[in-house]
């Protein structure tokens, strides 16, 4: 075996490995002709060793593919042996028995070979705009019953063999889905980006060797999770719980989805235990996923760091098999990460009391307001669909008011359609995209806002206006802090006064009717008596916060445009203290 | 006697240039920038050198005045007027997190707070067709709310004004009316291509900078006239080329990113005079090195970029050479992490304390001192002699903070320092090559600023760059650069349609009225020239490629050769296309130049024998001991010779390295032309 790298070589391929992934994204996002792909980034692209060991992913995109292509090579490895692999080969496979999402998450991955052993994989997974089954786009939602119902699964099947193409096979998956040639062209920049890959592994193979190659990654795997270790040991030892839940899950009213962390610190070790979460359910939102609990690690401990196998190996990470996160085939997972990131908030406000400074309020905790409408344009009889996924406010922080308008924390680099863009490509007009004034939960550090977009449709059409699934459990302030505003979908029909809440899929409406898509808002952090009351005179300058609230929850007694301080003074005094102070405040 | 002068204002010093028409010779000065007034700093620096203003024909300026008033937050009190229902555009941005796994992240703050930011009455379909006409009396009263808020500038951006300006133009009459004092934006005059977000940004930053920027160049103007200064005066811009006072006035946001383009546009010359049409140019400072591609020429552009990161940063969507940046240059710290593992970079010790050896109580080993020890920078002769550098001290830092840790001895530190830097400063070369589709095989590597020549031959041996070029006066190229460099304006205009289905006479119109703007921008008389492009993609893409068109081509509609041209870009950047997917068209492009004199540089002598000024003990990247290795003074080495590595090139303010195996020779113009060793 080749001695232990030096540290110049160390530092090259520590560099290198994540740049392979990142160049593998570049060339897919640029190529691809699918919004999930290119305005979504809906994708992620990675290195594997045989033996499932995350060797590099990419940085950015959608948080919640982190880390999680392993079990797709261990499981082809277990298919086709590891001398069932020949140069030139190409899987595909979406079958959720193993990879635990929607089938539109279609993976393709390729081996890489050195001197002709088998070292590693080259493998991106990537949203389709269509893989059959009832509907288009997002495996048809929570109310699809099976995989069938969802589409076409595939498993494990090699659609080039020694670089010969199996033509039944793609004339297979050409006939049974929509936009053949949109998903099979996406199909080609994923083949591209996997042998992108090979050309700079054997410019490192060559230049270091593969004894060396191999021990480096070896090392930078110990070095990244030592890392780790070194963040989780400065928080105290103990055992630290949450609680939270989903108001239903899309089809049973009123049968919450109980969502529940208890994070274990343990020295350096951190286990993260989601037992207590929701069985598997009826309805979609089922998944094989340690998204949940990994992003939140991660997050925890190096977010700015490239992500490789070292990166949780002083994690342990316990779902049972038959949990809504560890869902048995054939549960249905068309929307499988719905829950995810109310999991990642639960976990953190499970941590709050052990790192007071560390931890802000809960986040708008949904995948975003999506903005949906789809119809025919009589002008031109071509099918147009309005597409945007609009974020909310996140939670107060130890030190700072939270974010408005951004993206779960499951979404990364996940940006919304200018209204230009919108009204260049569809009959709509957007009215107005407006952050929600008292949106944002009262603090000491305040929630972001959360947003409005009105919509009007020139043309008849139909909506998509699911209800959200965090309304009854709103975003959670801490350390006192007040909840933030929930979201909802409100539409107006002509000759209506008021708009109306909805909860309805691909709900008709005539020609100038108006959707409001309305995002939720960050959870306060800390006691919003204790915000400093100029700051509250700000937010009414700005119009973030009310002048009634600014009276309400922060006692904030506003003469003109100055802070009546003796008046604010003996009000505060007077509402006295709020009670116990405790970090989350989820329990129902 | 004819002097064309180039004056590069940077954070630390003030660079002139000049060239005597007459003589062909080039003189420099260097002296202390004078932040409180910059302008002092300018005019000295033409005292040091001895220039007669009277004499200077040109006088060409680049300056960091607009970038650092932005990132400094010393800009105007701007208000801000938008369309109903759009007041919050600007703060909510696109709603995206690059940060993926960042709870703590920061989204850009706006130069503008939501209470100076103003709704008025009025609506544009994308058609360009009013939906609303434009109310009147509100804009007056957003005038008044602005007057009481004490605004100094003004930005205007309506909705879909890229397709109908002609509501942002009624409502800036309104305004200069209402508020003759102030410094007003109107974002079709800055930028006529959808996305409104960016718009705004774009529109809010050159108000933003507006008045202090405008300030500045009048104040430049009224001095140099008060020195008898009769010459043209030009401004230097981010897109590579230069501007009048008047065109940097109205928009100075263009000045932005004008620091690191004056060494591509040197490049991009230097290469084209040898022969290399394809050249990756390379800069290495004392804080970062930066790379860019050059293609036929041209420097790469992009259409946009993040001022202060993508992650925090504000968008600015103008023209800018295309140049990647990494935090490595010769006072790069290198230190160890906190797992054990050596890090260089990105923090820089700066000119002030400066590396080790400087003796100027800089503690920490940099990229500087590694190359000290490894005797590859002269402890001697260093600026010519003036500055004796300390190297024991340099080896006694890098033992102690590099060396004891690894259980290295100082030059194997020094030398691991030196890779790792490689390493970091290939990555960001392939960026602009290899990621974008190039073969670096196909490159010539211009190497340029302090660092770059002693780096640039191991970088280009990593990426199988053949040859390098050293050019003359490599440490002074950025502003030899904006000597060399054409009068440059960028336009845009989003043109949404499918290409079959393409209005050609109206693209032809559109061109034509580009054309007509430019002329309005451009030096009255310049020979200008016009280069149009399509911004096109198939149908369901999201990113668009600029492919070149002629007026011929637009007057006869021909919309094949136009596919076809795509097609085969797309092929090349991506290597795949599809004749049979629907082509739509995004924008129309113009780029108008006009073309300023060319340098011609007296060569240097040829014939004679090169003869080293010394021996020198130099480590090499054998991992063995120190070698003999001569050490030539490039004033020495006349044209046509030729030399083998291992060799070192030393000259004022910067050394070539030649590792054993390179083979140097000298061009008949002076250049050095490295024939790169395979390792």
């Amino acid at each position: 075996m080749a001695q232990k790298p030096d540290p110049v070589t160390l530092e090259v391929v520590r560099n290198a490995l994540p740049a392979i992934a990142n160049e593998m994204a570049a060339d897919l996002h640029r190529t691809s002709y699918n919004m999930m792909i290119y305005e979504v980034r809906d994708f992620c692209t990675a290195l594997i060793a045989p033996d499932g060991a995350l060797i590099s992913q990419n940085v950015g995109g959608v948080s919640h593919f982190v880390a999680d292509l392993g079990v797709i090579i261990e499981d082809g490895m277990k298919r086709y042996g590891r001398d069932g692999f020949q140069p030139g080969d190409v899987i595909i496979t979406n079958h959720q028995a193993v990879a635990g999402q929607h089938l539109n998450n279609v993976v393709i991955y390729t081996p890489y070979f050195f001197e002709g052993e088998l070292l590693m994989f080259s493998i991106v997974r990537a949203h389709w705009i269509d893989i059959g089954g009832v509907s288009t786009g997002f495996g048809g939602g929570p109310s699809v019953r099976d995989a069938w119902m969802e589409g076409l699964q595939l498993d494990q099947l090699k659609i080039h063999e020694a670089g010969k193409v199996n033509e039944v096979l793609l004339k297979v998956i050409r006939d049974n889905i929509r936009f053949p040639d949109a998903s099979l062209g996406d199909m080609r920049s994923q083949i591209a980006a996997c042998r992108l890959a090979f050309r700079r592994l054997d410019e490192l193979f060559q230049k270091f060797g593969r004894g060396t190659m191999l021990s480096a990654i070896t090392q930078i795997f110990d070095e990244t999770e030592a890392r780790c270790r070194k963040v989780v040991s400065a928080i105290p030892d103990g055992v630290y719980e949450a609680e939270s839940f989903l108001d239903n899950d899309g089809i049973l009213q009123g049968d919450r989805v109980r969502i529940h962390a208890k994070v274990t610190v343990d020295g350096g070790k951190m286990i993260i235990d989601l037992s207590g979460c929701s069985g598997e359910r009826k309805a979609a939102i089922n998944s094989r996923t340690f998204a949940g609990a990994r992003v939140a690690y991660k997050a925890l401990t190096a977010p700015l760091d490239p992500v490789n196998e070292g990166a949780f190996r002083a994690a342990e990470v316990i779902i049972p098999e038959g949990n809504i996160m560890m869902a048995r085939f054939p549960a249905p997972m068309a929307s499988w990460s719905t829950v995810i990131p109310t999991v990642v908030d639960t976990i953190l406000t499970a941590l709050a009391p052990a790192m007071k400074d560390g931890i802000p309020a809960a986040h708008h905790g949904l995948l975003g307001g999506a903005v949906v409408f789809f119809g025919v344009n009589p002008k031109t009889r071509k099918r147009f669909v309005v597409q945007s996924i609009e974020g909310g406010g996140w939670g107060g922080r130890p030190y700072e008011d939270g974010e408005s308008g951004s993206v779960s924390i499951c979404q990364g680099d996940v940006r919304n359609g200018s209204i230009e863009s919108i009204e260049l490509r569809s009959p709509v007009l957007v009215e107005e995209r407006s952050l929600r004034r008292d949106s944002g939960g009262a603090g000491r550090f305040r929630g972001g806002l959360g947003i409005d977009i009105r919509v009007r449709n020139f043309v008849e059409g139909r909506w998509n206006l699911h209800r959200p699934s965090r309304i009854d459990c709103p975003p959670w302030g801490v350390w006192n802090g007040r909840p933030g505003g929930t979201a909802d979908y409100l539409l107006r029909v002509p000759g209506e006064k008021e708009f109306r809440s909805m909860n309805a899929s691909q709900y008709p409406v005539p020609a100038d009717s108006e959707v409001i898509v309305r995002t939720g808002g960050g959870g306060g952090w800390g006691d919003p008596l204790e915000r400093d009351p100029e700051r509250v005179r700000e937010d009414v300058t700005e119009e973030m916060v009310s002048a009634e609230k600014a009276l309400n929850d922060y006692a904030v007694v506003l003469d003109g445009d100055r802070v009546d301080e003796a008046a604010t003074r003996q009000l505060r005094k007077s509402r006295g203290n709020a009670g116990a102070v405790k970090a989350g405040a989820v329990k129902k | 006697m004819s002097l064309r002068v180039a004056i590069d204002i940077g954070g630390t010093f003030t660079d002139l240039i000049a060239f005597d028409e007459s003589s062909q010779e080039i003189l420099q000065a260097k002296s202390l920038t004078t932040p409180s007034d910059p302008v002092d700093g300018l005019i000295d620096c033409i005292h040091k050198a001895r220039l007669e203003p009277a004499a200077i024909s040109s006088l060409i300026h680049g300056s960091t005045i607009a970038i650092n008033t932005l990132i400094e937050r010393r800009g105007a009190n701007v208000g801000l007027i938008v369309t109903r229902g759009t007041r919050d555009a600007y703060t909510i941005g696109r709603g995206n997190r690059p940060e993926a796994y960042n709870i703590f992240f920061h989204r850009p703050r706006p130069l503008v707070p939501r209470h100076r930011t103003i709704e008025v009455q009025e609506r544009m379909l994308a058609s360009g067709e009013v939906r609303e006409p434009l109310c009147v009396n509100s804009v007056r009263a957003a005038c008044e709310v602005l007057a009481k808020e004490g605004v100094d500038a003004v930005a205007v951006c309506f909705l879909h004004s890229y397709a109908n300006p002609e509501h942002e133009r009624l409502a800036g009459e309104i305004i200069r009316e209402a508020l003759p004092d102030c410094y007003v934006s109107l974002s079709h005059e800055i930028l006529r291509e959808y996305r409104e977000y960016e718009r705004i940004s774009t529109s809010a930053v050159n108000s933003y900078i507006g008045p202090r920027v405008a300030g500045y160049v009048r104040n430049l103007q009224t001095r140099l006239d008060g020195l008898k200064f009769a010459g043209d005066l030009a401004i230097m811009q981010s897109n590579g080329g230069v501007m009048t006072p008047a065109a940097a006035f109205r928009r100075p946001v263009m000045m932005m990113e004008s620091g690191p383009v004056g060494g591509i546009i040197a490049a991009a010359q230097v290469g084209m005079a040898l022969g290399f049409r394809d050249v990756v140019s390379f800069d290495m400072g004392g804080t970062t090195a930066k790379a860019s591609l050059v293609r036929e020429g041209e420097a790469a552009m992009a259409e946009g970029y993040y001022v202060g990161g993508a992650a925090s940063g504000h968008p600015v969507m103008v023209s800018v050479v295309d140049v990647v940046e990494v935090g490595a240059g010769g006072g790069s710290i290198a230190w160890i992490d906190d797992v054990g593992a050596l890090k260089v970079g990105p923090r820089s010790a700066g000119a002030d304390p400066g590396p080790i050896a400087y003796r100027r109580g800089g503690q920490e080993p940099t990229i500087t001192d590694a190359n000290v020890i490894l005797g590859r920078i002269g402890a001697s002769d260093f600026l010519g002699g003036e500055m004796h550098l300390n190297r024991d001290g340099a080896i006694a830092g890098m033992l102690d903070r590099v060396g004891k840790a690894l259980d290295m001895d100082a030059a194997t530190a020094a030398r691991s320092v030196v890779q790792i830097a490689i390493a970091k400063m290939a990555l960001a070369v392939r960026e602009v090559s290899v990621e974008r589709g190039y073969d670096p095989r196909d490159f010539a590597m211009v190497a340029s600023g302090g660092a770059g020549p002693l780096h640039a031959v191991a970088i280009a041996r990593e990426l199988f760059i053949p040859t390098v070029v050293i050019p003359r006066f490599p440490s002074h190229f950025s502003a030899l650069g904006m000597l060399m460099a054409d009068e440059r304006h960028d336009f845009v205009r989003t043109f949404y349609c499918e290409l079959p289905e393409a209005d050609f006479a109206k693209l032809l119109a559109t061109y034509e009225d580009m054309v007509a703007e430019s002329n309005r921008m451009l030096t009255p008389g310049i020979a200008a020239a016009y280069q149009a492009f399509l911004d096109l993609r198939y149908i369901g893409q999201e990113f668009t490629l600029p492919v070149p068109v002629t007026p011929e081509q637009l007057a006869a509609g021909d919309r094949s050769a136009v596919r076809k041209a795509f097609d085969a870009l797309h092929e090349h950047r991506f290597a795949h296309h599809a004749e049979d997917e629907p082509v739509e068209i995004i924008n129309i492009r113009l780029v108008a130049t006009g073309r300023r004199p060319k340098l011609a540089l007296r060569s240097p002598a040829t014939g004679g024998a090169a003869t080293p000024k010394e021996i020198r003990q130099v480590y090499f990247d054998d991992g063995g001991p120190a070698v003999d290795c001569p050490v030539y003074r490039r004033d020495d080495l006349p044209g046509g010779t030729e030399l083998p590595g291992p060799a070192l090139i030393s000259e004022y303010g910067s050394t070539t390295v030649l590792f054993p195996g390179d083979r140097l020779t000298v061009a008949a113009t002076g250049e050095l032309l490295i024939s790169v060793g395979r390792a």
